[in-house]
């Protein structure tokens, strides 16, 4: 038809005005006002990075509040932030000695009072926050006197910096009395509006579209974070991954993240930007309805979710989809993390086990079933491709991340294809724990998994811990409880004008990032 | 609303021909739109038919290692004719979901328009040839369908019902009869009132036998025209809603997911969603170009 | 004229009334919502808890009327997932898709119009059958893929326009575009076969045979009368429009009705779906309402129906 003639001859001279068009250039979008665009998929309706766990609340908790110490991600160091110094005065008590020359953006300046306000605030169970088991091992925080601090713990925990590195943002005392109630009865603390102390302040919070942070001009000076150089950040939700890099490349934004591997090697032709690789943190599993709650009682039978470890090649995964950076996983934990053991049963790809597994169990004919999935999902496509092979039908449900982690707490999934970036903390227990300590997240439940983590997690001595810990991963992987699936490796794009380093941590620094 | 918008392919009528059926064979042959409508359609069945003979590989055969091979035509040297339309981002081979894709399209654009013109078909002679209450209660619910959104309440329903090929169809289906209760009940309006129809009620015989055996030959020709619009109005949002991830799942090949999942790469390689994006348009254009031909070769005095 | 206004406003009443009750009964197809607010791991005296502030636990018709009764009142209800009431973000909501409609109706009209007289005054000729192709390729064409194709060309290539958001006009055209395309072949077809009736006309033949310029007659007599169905038909068309804006807002991200929709679609957030399908209801009954009485206002035979 003529019309089809037209169009294709339309495709042909796109082709040539695409050359044109990326030779050109983005004119970037903040370079000009001095303002970063960054942009992710995932809406986030408040800015309280305790009560919506996002990985981009991660990411503005940093810009918004200080912690009391930080990892260098450097070095993996932890390094002082908000307090100068610490002292471990037994197993299961730290002392902190806090900065004084720090102000809330409210303009009040900031002492233990706070400090003792947040921690007791985040680790009591009836307060609900979001990673509550990352820091339920605070016991209470009492103060000494009005710059220094004591951590009480429940039982020994030797990594308490770490976690309180990670997430543990100081709000300011009497923050969340103001949290409106919502219907049913239960305070709605991530309302309250946001007030740190750190580099940025919140200045607009539009759920489902932006979140707005400008620099705090009386951000206390020589802190690790140093004196921010960019004026403005703003954060967009852009749902789609081909709308946000279109925006890249025509520089209405100027950074973005996730970006999958056929379109970063794409990326990486256009002279005005910067594609990186890096690891990361995050690695993404299969979780079982290891109950049959969901109504689908095929994961009950343990033959079964191995045939789905057989089935997917993950080698290929990685190599094809992810990125050079990317590893295949063998255990619920990223082999950097603190005494992450991958020495446990490996389930080689072997398609003809699967099927030979699945006869076993009585499914001689495959099955049909639900899996419930949030991102990438072209990964997610490729294990369902894969499992298909061997007679594992799934049928997909791809939902926005609050849907699926609602999903999953209800107990409708049983398959969810999930991933955890551990809240950038590299120990084993920040992801292993938080998925087997029968936790809302926790689909498995076995009571003997999460005997041996507590074992494990009592002892102080690094080496003797390091070596517990094989116990419960071991047992996770000969029960098949999960099927890891591998590390992430991100690929960031930028503005080639925009300095900027990526970090393994996956918490980007704006507030060392500067318009070159 | 009353009044439907009808697509109007306009060309110049025979001259008067000595037969009825001979003047239609004529008025076929010289219809180019009817000609080719039906070409296209003829050969895009074929596909779908011919799907396992055509297609030279599985449509569900991903092998990462192959993906995102180019078509044949593109200046790469990995294009190839082993992959004629190049393989997607999971290595599929392209034509084959393609082909395979035709059939999602056809059997939903096709059911939907069964089940609509069952529901739409009936209202509309009832309340064409009743009249009168039955004609008002008729228009109230055809005025009370025109005001829901379609494509929201389609969504809604879907996604609280759950996706799925035989969810879409009934969705669809019970949606989009609208245009078939407005035309039938015209149709049926102007039969109605014919001497035949007068002299078969005047013999008494029953309604049924009425409405069969007399109303329905007579507004037959309607019917089809309005069954080939809806067909393709289902194609074209059954893809709408595959695109928005709430019709068909994958990994069934439809056309509209095929757009969906290739779109992450469409500054890169554009012929990812331009090639199932132009099989939905010509499928698309070729039953419209077909219902219009046949409006016109049956009832050319019709012609908007 | 009084009394056909009467009966239509009464029948409009009753269309929205009917299409209340059948939104409303989208909760039977939802499960549980009490449940589905509370999540699985809710004891049962917070399922409780939510069943009585939601007031699930009174009888169907009692929630029915309760909700119809907030709806006059502008009350629709809360939302399971957003922190404000369901009206307040439909009122902040609305203004953005009715801009969007309305840019996207002019985008139709201005096209479809002028190709409509000419193809009208020159049948067969180029212009005719150029309209012809329009409205073959825009009946055909999936609205999502155009769509994509604007971006991949308008937005990137091209670099003249802004792909999402929705704080500047220059982010309505490409979503005018392609949403206004849809309904240009109907509009265009309209005005074609409205100016061939009226150019045939007994009275144009007058105007003609009295020697008035052929433009005069076009544009004086001819257009007037055939605009009046296109007027009425646009209005229709816009109705149909704001229902379609959730697949071209879902793509160009603009945070209207329509962008609404979908994002309570994937958080199945019923009260705000049922809202959204109640307003874009009532706003399509306000139209053909309008548009019929413009309609028999203008011509005076139509008041008998």
């Amino acid at each position: 038809m003529i019309s089809a003639r037209l169009l294709r001859a339309g495709f042909v001279v796109a082709g040539v005005m695409a050359s044109i068009g990326l030779a050109s250039g983005p004119a970037s979008a903040g370079k000009k006002d001095n303002s970063l665009i960054w942009a992710t998929d995932r809406d986030n309706p408040v800015a309280d990075p305790f009560y919506l766990n996002t990985r981009e609340l991660v990411v503005i908790g940093h810009h918004v509040w200080d912690t009391l110490v930080i990892i260098d991600p450097k070095t993996s160091e932890i390094k002082p932030l908000l307090a100068t110094k610490w002292n471990w005065v037994n197993t299961t008590t730290l002392d902190m000695e806090l900065r004084t020359d720090v102000k809330f953006h409210s303009g009040k300046p900031m002492d233990a009072d706070d400090v003792v306000y947040t921690l007791n605030h985040v680790s009591k169970k009836e307060n609900a926050i979001a990673n509550f088991a990352l820091l339920s091992w605070i016991k209470e925080a009492e103060k000494l006197d009005k710059y220094k601090v004591r951590i009480h713990l429940h039982k020994p925990f030797p990594p308490a910096l770490a976690y309180l590195a990670g997430l543990g943002f100081i709000m300011e005392k009497g923050h969340y009395d103001k949290a409106p109630v919502r219907p049913d009865g239960k305070k709605d603390f991530g309302a309250v509006p946001p007030n740190g102390t750190g580099p940025y302040k919140v200045t607009e919070v539009t759920p489902g579209e932006r979140i707005v942070m400008e620099k705090n001009t009386s951000y206390f000076k020589g802190g690790f974070k140093g004196d921010p150089a960019i004026a403005k950040i703003i954060f967009r939700t852009i749902k789609d991954s081909n709308t946000r890099a279109a925006e890249l490349m025509t520089g209405a934004i100027d950074w973005i993240w996730d970006v999958p591997k056929d379109q970063a090697e794409r990326l990486t032709a256009n002279p005005a930007l910067v594609v990186q690789n890096a690891k990361t943190l995050r690695v993404s599993y299969l979780q079982f309805d290891a109950h049959g709650v969901s109504g689908q009682k095929f994961f009950t039978d343990k033959r079964v979710r191995q045939a789905v470890a057989h089935a997917i090649n993950r080698e290929s995964l990685t190599k094809n989809l992810v990125g050079p950076a990317s590893v295949v996983a063998h255990s619920p934990c990223h082999p950097d993390q603190f005494a992450c053991a991958y020495d446990v049963t490996h389930y080689a790809y072997d398609p003809e086990k699967a099927k030979a597994l699945l006869k076993e169990a009585g499914y001689p004919n495959g099955l049909d079933f639900d899996l419930y999935a949030y991102r990438d999902r072209e990964y997610t496509e490729a294990v369902i491709g894969d499992l298909a092979k061997v007679g594992l039908r799934a049928k997909l449900t791809y939902l926005q991340y609050t849907a699926f982690l609602e999903a999953v707490h209800k107990g409708r999934t049983p398959i969810a294809h999930g991933t955890w970036g551990s809240n950038s903390i590299p120990d084993v227990s920040a992801m292993t724990a938080h998925f087997f300590l029968g936790g809302p997240d926790d689909l498995t439940k076995d009571p003997e998994v999460k005997k041996l983590i507590e074992q494990a997690d009592s002892l102080t001595d690094s080496a003797q811990r390091r070596e517990a810990w094989k116990k419960p991963l071991q047992r996770i992987a000969d029960e098949a409880f999960w099927v890891p699936l591998f590390t992430y490796a991100k690929y960031y794009a930028f503005s080639k004008d925009l300095a900027f380093t990526p970090t393994s941590d996956e918490i980007p620094q704006f507030f060392a990032a500067h318009w070159k | 609303m009353a009044q439907t918008t009808l697509p109007g392919l306009h060309i110049i009528d025979g001259i008067a021909a000595p037969t009825p059926g001979a003047l239609l064979r004529q008025r076929i042959l010289r219809h180019w739109g009817l000609l080719s409508g039906g070409l296209i359609l003829a050969a895009i069945v074929a596909m779908a038919i011919f799907a396992p003979l055509l297609a030279p590989h599985d449509p569900y055969d991903q092998d990462l290692a192959r993906k995102l091979i180019p078509p044949v035509w593109h200046l790469s040297a990995k294009a190839s004719w082993t992959y004629p339309l190049g393989t997607d981002h999971l290595g599929r081979d392209y034509l084959s979901r393609l082909l395979y894709g035709s059939r999602i399209s056809l059997l939903i654009g096709f059911s939907a328009m069964l089940i609509s013109g069952v529901i739409g078909t009936t209202l509309g002679v009832l309340a064409g040839y009743f009249g009168g209450r039955v004609d008002t209660a008729v228009n109230f619910i055809v005025t009370t369908r025109l005001a829901m959104p379609v494509v929201l309440v389609a969504l809604a329903v879907v996604s609280l019902v759950g996706s799925s090929l035989t969810v879409v169809i009934w969705v669809l289906g019970l949606l989009l009869w609208d245009r078939f209760a407005v035309v039938m009940r015209s149709a049926t309006q102007q039969v109605r009132s014919r001497e035949f129809i007068v002299a078969a009620q005047a013999v008494g015989c029953s309604t049924p036998r009425i409405l069969l055996a007399e109303v329905a030959p007579n507004v037959l020709n309607h019917l089809i025209v309005i069954a080939t619009l809806e067909m393709a109005q289902a194609i074209l949002l059954e893809a709408a809603l595959s695109f928005l991830g709430l019709g068909v799942q994958p990994p069934t090949p439809s056309w509209g997911l095929m757009v969906s999942e290739a779109k992450g790469l469409m500054f890169f390689d554009p012929w990812l969603i331009a090639i199932p994006g132009i099989a939905l348009f010509l499928l698309v254009l070729s039953i419209n170009m077909l219902g219009d031909g046949l409006r016109d070769v049956t009832a050319p005095e019709n012609r908007g | 004229m009084v009394a056909f206004t009467a009966k239509r406003l009464g029948v409009a009443l009753l269309v929205a009334l009917t299409v209340s009750l059948i939104t409303f009964s989208m909760i039977f197809v939802s499960g549980d919502p009490a449940v589905a607010i509370a999540g699985e791991g809710a004891r049962a005296e917070d399922v409780d808890a939510i069943r009585k502030f939601y007031g699930f636990d009174r009888p169907i018709p009692v929630q029915y009327a309760d909700w119809l009764t907030g709806a006059l009142k502008g009350d629709l209800g809360r939302s399971y997932t957003l922190r404000q009431p369901v009206a307040d973000v439909i009122a902040s909501r609305l203004p953005v898709t009715l801009a969007l409609g309305a840019s996207a109706i002019l985008f139709a009209l201005v096209l479809a119009i002028p190709l409509g007289v000419v193809a009208a005054v020159r049948p067969n000729s180029f212009i005719d059958r150029f309209a012809l192709l329009v409205a073959v390729v825009g009946q055909a064409m999936p609205s999502f893929w155009f769509a994509l194709t604007l971006i991949l060309w308008l937005g990137v290539y091209w670099r003249l326009l802004p792909i999402t958001g929705s704080d500047h006009w220059q982010n309505f055209v490409m979503p005018a575009i392609a949403l206004g395309y849809y309904v240009t072949p109907a509009v265009m077809r309209l005005t074609r076969a409205g100016v061939l009736e009226v150019l045939s006309s007994d009275y144009i033949r007058t105007a003609r045979a009295k020697g008035l310029r052929p433009a005069k007659v076009l544009f004086k007599h001819a257009l007037r009368n055939a605009i009046i169905p296109v007027v009425s038909l646009a209005a229709v068309q816009f109705g149909f429009m704001l229902g379609g804006s959730i697949v071209i807002e879902t793509i160009f991200q603009i945070n209207g009705l329509g962008y609404l929709a979908w994002e309570s679609i994937q958080r199945k957030d019923l009260p705000v779906m049922q809202a959204i399908v109640l307003v874009l209801s009532v706003i399509y009954v306000l139209l053909t309402l309008a548009a019929d009485l413009l309609n028999a206002a203008l011509d005076p035979r139509l008041r008998t129906s």
